[in-house]
């Protein structure tokens, strides 16, 4: 695996990380505190990865990447389908969907590196040059933070921040913005039953 | 120089810390060296006279570092990378209180996550004995 697509995977790991622990802001204590430690290992993981030569324990991180995944999908069919409408709100597509896309990449990547390395034939890839290595750290970082900044946004933490420099007690959070939605939906000439 | 990564960033990001903290001084005309109010550069970062010399001095460490050898570059992007975490958290407390002696704005938080991300990433991540990406 390329040094360049290395830093890609703890990039993503951080950003999972950071997300599954702003997820616990809002969230049932049987889903918060599996998430709280889940993304401070992944979010510890990212960094650890940076400082390695190779990418730390890739079997496990290949099932840590998935495994939240398949439990949002089922938590998702199971909200739905008994109509909690408790967990269907902490289970925003926005967060969770971001975390899916790094998690699919980070399990892609790892799953591709096995397969080639089965299939290894011996031969050394060169190194990239300095320029090119920070080029892809770069373009990596920048991915990340314009996928992780809205997904934190969403969340229940994100709603309730309070925007910077405004520390003056007017700040309504967006979610207590009082909306009309019985004035918008009126139809004319209907009746009450 | 141009086959280390560390010596290659802290190069660049020295030379444009010290022309961000020489331009600072454009727009820091009549405000105090600790004062919590300060200019805006570029119309977006908040800057006094202790934030341009700061910038001037952290810009030198990284650029001398840089032209000097691997190792040292190495060093001093991990510890600036690491201080500019620091003073990213430290900024979210500061901002709007009596003792932003930096005269910190969110702008400025922004830019120095950001530069602790890629200065900390690269320090901690190359010119390691295998990676191949070294001096």
């Amino acid at each position: 695996m390329s040094v360049i697509t290395r830093t890609w995977i703890a990039f993503a790991a951080i950003g999972i990380g950071l997300i599954h622990v702003a997820l616990v802001i809002g969230s049932p204590l049987a889903l918060a505190l599996p998430l709280g430690i889940l993304g401070a290992i992944e979010f510890g993981w990212g960094v650890y990865a940076f400082t390695r030569d190779d990418v730390p324990t890739p079997r496990v991180a290949m099932v840590v990447a998935i495994t939240p995944l398949v439990v949002w999908g089922l938590l998702v069919a199971g909200a739905s389908t008994f109509e909690i409408a408790t967990l269907a709100t902490v289970l925003d597509v926005v967060p969770w969907g971001v975390a899916a896309i790094f998690q699919l990449f980070v399990a892609g990547t790892l799953a591709r590196h096995f397969r080639r390395m089965s299939a290894d034939t011996g031969t050394v890839r060169p190194a990239p040059s300095a320029g090119r290595y920070l080029t892809g750290l770069m373009v990596g970082a920048l991915a990340v933070s314009a996928l992780v900044t809205p997904a934190l946004a969403a969340t229940e933490a994100g709603i309730y921040a309070q925007p910077h420099g405004e520390h003056d007690g007017s700040f309504t959070p967006q979610r207590d913005v009082p909306v009309l939605h019985d004035e918008q939906f009126t139809i004319p000439g209907h009746v009450d039953h | 120089m141009t086959k280390s990564p560390n010596r290659l960033l802290g190069t660049i990001f020295g030379a444009v810390y010290i022309l961000v903290g020489l331009l600072g001084f454009t727009v820091t005309n009549g405000v105090g060296f600790f004062a919590t109010e300060g200019g805006l550069l570029l119309g977006l970062f908040e800057v006094n006279v202790f934030h341009n010399v700061a910038h001037i001095i952290i810009g030198a460490a990284l650029f001398l570092a840089g032209i000097s050898n691997r190792a040292a570059a190495r060093t001093i992007n991990s510890v600036v990378g690491f201080a500019y975490l620091v003073l990213g958290f430290a900024g979210l407390l500061l901002v709007g209180s009596a003792f932003n002696i930096l005269a910190l704005n969110a702008a400025d938080n922004v830019l120095h996550f950001a530069s602790a991300a890629v200065l900390l990433a690269v320090g901690l991540g190359a010119d390691k004995r295998a990676t191949g990406v070294s001096a």
